[in-house]
């Protein structure tokens, strides 16, 4: 213990002697634990932390293994088979054994004014018992109970959250008590729900609570939300009884779902074997819910894998840079461990001291590290979250981000000591007393040289894996979606937001839409009831005539609500039949118009199309079940997203259904959509300033945002991958810099012997080209491997795409040799005569 | 001297001056030496230390360049070549045996031999085996080819040394100090062998400050304070250094 005290004494001592070796070592630590802290600090909130509420290990998230249904779907994305309807839920809730409690709840906007501000708030619409079977309390007054849930709209309250109430209503406590309008409605706010708890559902940062019963106001827009069974739009999770597992309380709540799914079964009228047969064959699943039920964290999970994957290659870089220079120190120091060892020390004491120089540097690096770890975070933060401001994400430091940052630290110390401390291992004292063999370069040398070829190796990983991230966003933006981007302007609006009933909206839309195409410079406008490219789609299943499905063919398709204007305005070429006219509305015969997609899956081709009738499994829907007959093919064009494929896809025209309360719109304009986007705000201002615009911007923009992930990683991997080579290119000049100093007598006594000054060159030069080969054929084996470990995430480029190995080669090979720039001229330099003196 | 010994010399310096300058400090190295050696000549170079025997060799082996003064090596003048022409006459006309041997680590000792010739344009890799393993033969080294450096004794190292000089058959040997860093019956051994490759024909300027290897050479010249001076001046030059300085050296 004192021989440690007095070793880092010594060693602090020796860090301040050379402070360029230690701000060096240092720094390049930093930057390396500092990137992993941030990204492990996000990967531990999407993916690792439990929900703050009462034993979140009992509870569970409910999902259906069908895939096969009827009506709407909601549109919060993720697996569809997580959604169930109200009646679904209550009686799941009323009749089960196995689970002590069951909440539902489901995500929405909300038009909140309070004190004469109005503002469009996110929300939660949640059972009664929900925050009871979280056990989550209140901060401020109460939260909801049951009592709250009893009657259709016999309970206007609603809780706030922590955050909401502290940032935006300034932790005001007269808060409770007080009335305030939600969708023009009055509600009285009750409570605030305690601090830190966000929501059930994981990344969802509600500002308000309100109870299920009050859905008829706060969700006006569907009428049937409480009593159709088939409109799945609600999370359940639910609270295992003490003592019970997951697999029994699955075991014990199956045969009820079964029961009720056969039950529903019969009120659907008649249906074909097949959909029977994967309606019945649906069965429940109770999924771990103590990191709460999340359809978001899919999206972080690989492409923060991926991140932290690359921060640890470069932290590993790092490690080895540090080790480089440590090796170049004791180097130097040779003569002190000679001495030492001389003097009768043991190993070990040498190691030991080694070591705690080691974990000192290790210690600041990481300290350093943290320093700038929040300014990571926040960063990746936003690029993460884009528009979605709700995203839960903290840039506070905590425990275990602190517990995590030291253990990296203590970890890269150890692994970096190693390197001069293995040489320690074969002291050779005779090799110190021979004094004769000037000119040998030692195992030090040959250590040194296989931490370059593992830079070298690690950096070309991280370069394929830029090149590879770089090639897909660059693909993703190149990607012809079908339809024309340019010059397209795009928002989105709610008229139920705005205190317009629900007869109302047909004709406020259809107002809106006459509007913005009267604007000077609007060529056309699209409206839909989904949002096109933004990774939302509605749809079911269909039957057509004359098509029998094939045994184990998706026969989901996407369907969605269209204008009369869509296609000409988004420049949907018309294959065959033709459009919507302004006579396909209410009383008129039913039509539809699909996708090249849908007309080959199920019409037998294009031409075969025009003339069938389908089923119209439109989201919204107030009819049960329509037939629709199909009138024209259009080309087919993207909608879920970039990446995705196109599914087989059938539009209606919005004016023969009930109008969605909230609808997409896109104005194609002559000039730069970015100029006309002002324009259409005034004018949507002068029509009727109560109607929000929610996201208005380019279709550019938003396809853009759409790749905010593929984006983020992409400048990850590119930044991981400068760092990288960067990093190498200081350890390759390090060693050679080193191996010249080492051999100026052997380069002398060449020279002395008729070598040119090319030939010590090329010497210079042989090794690096011979380090760098060796780093190469190591690695790029390896980075294939680890490419097809992200493959998902990748488009339109292979995981051994030949150009990007090449280039990764030849950047590296140009790293390499600009770093072996210096070193060769000195070498270069070296006067012969050097040969002839003794040391 | 005269003219037509001059032409028959192997090599012919005149008036050779070297200083060298460091931290505005002038050092007179050498200060006109006058020297010729003859083909097949063996020449010993003796002199107190920092007297410039190892200056003077390195100009002579072209490791460094006269600051005035004639140089003819085999006829032709050397002072002021370009250094990949003098790198091409060191490789084929001159073989270096230093003190501290200088072989390289990392290679074998056939390797090592091997060396020179391999910065040869145009010399068959035939040949060079060929030529190695006469030279190692030559030293009784032949049966360790396969060995590194350091698993060599000293005589044994120097021994390889001088076959590396001898490899690439060069007009002359250059030696500093050769036996400098070998006990006295390694030091004989290769004075014995350097002998033996005078007797063979070879010509040989060596260093050394030991009077009994001096005594293996034909022809001695004895170097004080950059001159080359007679043995007997050479004697009561250096009694005087044993008395305590009348004035300081230069
Ligand atoms: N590169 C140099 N720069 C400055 N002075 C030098 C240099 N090389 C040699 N000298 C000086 O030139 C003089 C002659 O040196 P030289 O090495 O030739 O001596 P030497 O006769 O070989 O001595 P020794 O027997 O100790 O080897 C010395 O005074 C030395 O200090
Ligand atoms: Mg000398």
């Amino acid at each position: 213990m004192e021989s440690a005290l007095k070793d880092l004494r010594y060693a602090f001592r020796q860090l301040l002697r050379s402070p360029g070796f230690a701000l060096t070592a240092i720094l390049t630590l930093a930057l390396g634990i500092g990137a992993n802290t941030a990204i492990f600090s996000l990967l531990d909130q999407a993916l690792l932390r439990t929900l703050p509420v009462r034993d979140p290990g009992s509870l569970v998230v409910l999902e259906d293994t069908g895939r096969s249904w009827k009506g709407s779907m909601s549109d919060h994305g993720g697996d569809q088979a997580a959604y169930f309807s109200y009646p679904m839920y209550k009686d799941l809730r009323d009749k089960n054994q196995a689970l002590d409690g069951l909440l539902a709840t489901s995500p929405t906007n909300l038009g909140f004014l309070r004190n004469g501000s109005s503002k469009l708030v996110s929300a939660e619409v949640v059972t009664g018992n929900y925050f009871t079977v979280l056990g989550v309390g209140p901060a401020l007054g109460r939260v909801l109970t049951q009592a709250d849930d009893l009657q259709k709209n016999g309970s206007p309250v609603a809780v706030l959250s922590y955050d909401f109430w502290k940032n935006f209503l300034g932790a005001d406590p007269g808060v409770v008590g007080s009335n305030v309008s939600i969708n023009g409605q009055p509600f009285q706010i009750v409570g605030v729900a305690a601090q830190g708890f966000h929501s059930a559902i994981w990344g969802e940062n509600p500002n308000v609570f309100v109870p299920m019963c009050m859905v008829p106001t706060v969700l006006p827009s569907v009428d049937d939300r409480l009593t159709a069974r088939f409109n799945r739009w609600l999370n359940i999770v639910g609270r295992l009884k003490p003592g019970h597992s997951r697999a029994q309380a699955e075991a014990s709540i199956d045969p009820l779902w079964h029961a009720l799914r056969a039950e529903e079964l019969k009120s659907l009228g008649t249906v074909s074997p097949r959909f029977t047969k994967d309606f019945l064959g649906s069965r429940m699943r109770l999924l771990p819910g103590a990191r709460g039920f999340s359809y978001q964290r899919e999206n972080f999970q690989k492409p923060l894998l991926a991140v932290m994957g690359m921060s640890l290659l470069v932290l590993i870089i790092a490690s080895v840079n540090v080790a480089s220079l440590l090796l170049v120190r004791s180097a130097s120091r040779g003569r002190e461990f000679s001495l030492r060892f001389a003097l009768g020390a043991e190993a070990s004491r040498v190691a030991q001291q080694l070591l705690i120089e080691g974990l000192l540097i290790g210690v600041a690096g990481g300290a350093v590290g943290m320093l700038f770890a929040p300014l990571a975070i926040r960063a990746l933060v936003s690029r993460l979250a884009g528009d979605q401001t709700s995203v839960a994400f903290t840039t506070e430091i905590d425990l275990r981000l602190l517990a995590f940052n030291f253990g990296i630290a203590l970890g890269v110390s150890v692994l970096f000591s190693l390197a001069p401390i293995l040489q320690l291992r074969k002291p050779d004292l005779t090799l110190a007393l021979r004094q004769q063999s000037g000119t040998s370069t030692g195992g030090m040398l040959r250590l040194r040289r296989v931490v370059v070829c593992l830079q070298i190796g690690l950096s070309v990983v991280l370069l394929v894996a830029a090149g590879l991230f770089a090639r897909t966003m660059q693909q993703l933006r190149a990607v012809d979606v079908g339809f024309n981007t340019a010059h397209l302007a795009t928002f989105h609006i709610d008229a139920t937001l705005a205190g317009y009933k629900n007869e109302q909206i047909p004709a406020i839309y259809q107002r809106v839409i006459e509007m913005l195409a009267a604007l000077p410079g609007t060529q056309g406008v699209a409206a839909t009831n989904d949002a096109e490219l933004a990774g939302t789609s509605g749809g079911g299943s269909v039957e057509v005539t004359g098509y029998v499905a094939p045994p184990d063919t998706s026969i989901i398709i996407e369907a969605e609500g269209v204008n009369t204007g869509y296609f000409a305005a988004l420049q949907v070429p018309l294959l065959t039949g033709r459009l919507f006219t302004d006579g396909d509305t209410v009383g008129h015969p039913l039509v539809a118009v699909v996708n090249e997609s849908f007309a080959k899956t199920f019409c037998g081709g294009v031409q075969t199309c025009v003339g069938k009738i389908s089923d119209a499994p439109i989201p919204d829907v107030s009819n049960n079940r329509v037939k629709v007959e199909i009138v024209g093919v259009v080309r087919d064009a993207k909608h879920l997203g970039v990446r995705d494929p196109v599914k087989p896809t059938l539009f209606a025209p919005l004016r023969q259904y009930t109008v969605p309360s909230d609808i997409y719109l896109y104005v194609r304009t002559t000039g730069d959509p970015a100029q006309e986007l002002t324009v259409i705000r005034k004018a949507m201002h002068q029509l009727d300033p109560a109607l929000a615009l929610d996201n208005l911007r380019t279709m550019d923009t938003q396809i853009d945002d759409n790749l905010q992930n593929d984006r983020m990683i992409a400048l990850l991997a590119i930044a991981f991958g400068a760092l990288a080579t960067l990093l190498a290119g200081v350890g390759l000049y390090g060693v050679l810099a080193y191996s010249i100093a080492q051999r100026t007598r052997e380069i002398g006594l060449r020279i002395a012997l008729g070598s040119s000054r090319l030939a010590v060159v090329r010497l210079v030069l042989t090794e690096l080209m011979r380090l760098a080969a060796l780093g190469i054929v190591i690695a790029i084996p390896l980075a294939f491997g680890l490419s097809k470990l992200v493959q998902s995430q990748l488009f339109g480029v292979s995981a051994a795409d030949p150009s990007i190995l090449l280039s990764v080669t030849a950047l590296i090979s140009l790293v390499a040799l600009v770093a072996a720039l210096i070193p060769a001229r000195r070498a270069a330099s070296v006067q012969p005569i050097i040969a002839l003196r003794t040391e | 001297m005269s003219k037509e010994a001059k032409s028959s010399s192997l090599i012919q310096i005149d008036g050779l001056t070297k200083v060298f300058f460091t931290d505005e400090v002038e050092t007179h190295a050498l200060s006109g030496i006058h020297l010729s050696i003859a083909r097949g000549e063996y020449l010993a170079m003796s002199g107190p230390s920092g007297c410039g025997k190892s200056t003077l060799l390195s100009i002579l082996g072209l490791l460094d360049t006269p600051s005035g003064g004639q140089y003819n090596l085999n006829g032709l003048p050397v002072a002021n070549l370009t250094f990949a022409e003098r790198s091409r006459i060191r490789n084929q006309e001159i073989g270096f045996i230093f003190q501290s041997f200088n072989l390289i680590g990392d290679l074998t000792v056939f390797e090592n031999v091997e060396l020179p010739l391999t910065y040869r344009s145009g010399m068959a890799a035939s040949e060079r085996k060929d030529r190695v393993a006469r030279a190692l033969d030559r030293v009784g080294m032949a049966h360790r080819t396969r060995h590194y450096p350091a698993q060599l004794s000293g005589g044994q190292q120097q021994r390889v040394a001088v076959a590396r000089a001898l490899a690439g058959s060069p007009s002359i040997l250059l030696a500093d100090e050769p036996t400098g860093n070998l006990d006295s019956k390694n030091g004989e051994a290769v004075m014995t062998l350097l002998a033996e490759l005078h007797a063979e024909g070879s010509t040989i300027c060596m260093v050394t400050h030991d009077v009994r290897f001096a005594a293996h050479a034909q022809r001695q010249v004895h170097l004080f304070d950059g001159k080359i001076v007679a043995e007997g001046e050479l004697q009561q030059l250096l009694a005087e250094l044993e008395q305590p300085p009348v004035r300081i050296a230069r």
